[in-house]
């Protein structure tokens, strides 16, 4: 914390030395000034940065040798236990064959790491607070970046940071991420349902958390962008014998908006016990501060607001599919753009006990 | 600055003494310069194996006095409480338990210069290096993220959502090192 610190010293050593000049030696008790919302604003502290060298993870279920990893607690919406089994999770390097070979791959680039730092609000338009922020790697330059979707893309192609493997640099920074499970519902359970990326980049995606003052509460903003040269989805027998036509989307790419600085995200747990996500709708304007013509009414700010809300790309998601195929058959690309969330609600219910009240 | 004077004046002063008493047997030790006292590097580095177990089977007693992980109505495991509004309720990590064990996990600090594809010559700092041990094994860890109305399970008024329960058993792996590193400009 720069500031606080070099304002504190340099307190201390003035009204130390003034201290020792008038009265020679005192007892000084330092005075310790509590910093306003302001000022704590400005404090901007060192973040620490997150690489991973060499890095490989793969977990599953794998009964006969004593493996086993389930996700349960959920409820059907008849009431039965709906149980998740995860027959095999993994991130490693691209070129993993699905996950048949797994390699090492670098998470985060030294120059531009996984990121645990507290932010100035004010430089990313939250007033006067400072802000958490778990980030992947930033954007960068056109000029000097790579492109987020091409397993061969060269420095100067595009806005990602994370470089993807070549013959030169193995691991790359791109993984292979896989997930391979099934899901049961009392006793019926499901074909396995396999999922894999295939050299995937989320640079960009942060994650904002801060509180609010007027509602006392935690809120956020999430920004979650994921970049795929292939993404596909199967179905295959329990045993593994026969698989479904494969869904494969090529370059897919998820750039995913939740909340922004004018409409954050809140979380809350109400007095039920059941979780809530919450976007708040924006206000409407007033009378008058917006012409009848759509331009400029009585009130610039006001103009200025919602033109920034209407026009700015960061409050956006999209989706871009470049091309679905499902088999043999191709159908195309398909497009998701501009989505602006206006009001979101969520909230968890507990089937349990409601299906006992009844 | 003044250690260094000050040592250097120590070693010439031995130097001296051996020279004048050469049947002492001072003679073997040799000054190092400032140069080669910069090459010398202590062994560093911490090796770490081990287990961490979160009430795995309930502790040495189960019975209905000490209570039991049988009993369904009480909570076994750690549970971690955090709450995100004021007077609102509670998000939680609930019923946490079971063992994880490694071998090998190491921590040292490590220059980095070169490799990363160019990026440890631009970076040439020093780094915390966090070893992962290639093999954690989980032994019946269990925990579930629930949203709950109060703190505590015996507090009154409980009511509780459980979100999802998570179970895992055996060999995870988990290779690699964790490079930690400050940003910015402090």
């Amino acid at each position: 914390m720069p500031k606080f610190s070099r304002t504190t010293t340099t307190v201390a050593s003035s009204f130390l030395v003034g201290c020792l000049a008038a009265f020679g030696y005192q007892a000084a008790n330092a005075e310790l000034e509590s910093l306003t919302e302001t000022e704590l604003s400005e404090v901007d502290g060192a973040g620490i940065g997150v690489v991973l060298e060499d890095f490989k993870f793969a977990h599953g279920t794998d009964v006969e040798n004593g493996r086993i990893f389930k996700i349960g607690g959920l409820k059907s919406a008849d009431g039965r236990d709906v149980e998740v089994v995860v027959n095999k999770l993994y991130i490693a390097g691209a070129n993993s064959n699905y996950g048949e070979s797994l390699s090492p791959v670098n998470l985060g680039r030294l120059i531009n790491p996984y990121k645990i730092d507290v932010i100035d609000g004010n430089d990313i338009g939250i007033d006067d607070k400072a802000v958490l922020e778990f980030a992947a790697p930033a954007m960068m330059a056109a000029t000097e970046g790579f492109d987020c979707m091409s397993a061969s893309a060269v420095a100067g192609s595009g806005t990602c940071s994370s470089r993807p493997s070549s013959e030169s640099y193995e691991n790359g920074e791109r993984p292979d991420i896989g997930l391979q499970m099934n899901v049961a519902v009392g006793d019926d359970r499901s074909a396995n349902i396999n999922i894999h990326a295939k050299s995937a980049v989320i640079d960009g995606s942060y994650l904002r958390l801060w509180g609010d003052n007027e509602r006392r509460q935690m809120v956020g903003q999430f920004k979650l962008n994921f970049y795929t040269p292939e993404l596909s989805i199967n179905a295959c027998e329990q045993n593994g014998s026969t698989c479904g036509s494969r869904i494969l989307m090529q370059d897919f790419a998820l750039e995913l908006a939740l909340g922004n600085t004018l409409q954050p995200m809140f979380f809350d747990v109400d007095g039920t016990g059941n979780f809530v996500v919450e976007v708040a709708s924006i206000r409407k304007p007033q009378a008058g501060e917006i012409g009848a013509d759509g331009l400029q009414g009585s009130s610039t700010e006001t103009w200025d607001f919602y033109e920034d809300y209407y026009t700015n790309p960061d409050y956006r998601s999209n989706l871009t599919v470049g091309n679905l195929s499902v088999g043999d058959r191709d159908f195309g690309s398909s497009r998701i753009e501009g989505m602006l969330i206006q009001h979101l609600n969520i909230k968890t219910r507990d089937l349990a006990h409601e299906l006992s009240n009844l | 600055m003044n250690f260094r004077t000050y040592s250097s004046g120590v070693l010439r002063l031995l130097s001296v003494l051996a020279l004048s008493f050469p049947g002492t047997g001072f003679g073997e030790m040799a000054q190092l310069d400032d140069g080669d006292l910069a090459s010398v590097s202590g062994q560093g580095g911490i090796y770490l194996s081990g287990d961490i177990s979160i009430n795995e089977l309930g502790g040495p007693v189960q019975n209905s006095y000490f209570g039991s992980c049988a009993d369904t109505s009480k909570k076994c495991g750690a549970r971690l409480a955090y709450r995100l509004k004021e007077g609102g309720g509670w998000m939680v990590l609930d019923e946490i338990r079971g063992k994880f064990s490694f071998e090998g996990l190491t921590l040292r600090v490590r220059a980095v210069d070169d490799g990363f594809a160019g990026d440890g010559q631009l970076f040439n700092r020093d780094v915390l290096e966090i070893g992962l041990p290639n093999i954690v094994r989980y032994d019946s860890v269990e925990f579930k993220l629930a949203a709950s109305s109060t703190a505590r399970p015996t507090d009154p008024g409980f009511q509780q959502t459980d979100i999802i329960a998570v179970e895992m058993q055996g060999d995870v792996i988990l290779e690699g090192n964790l490079l930690v590193f400050p940003t910015g400009n402090p």
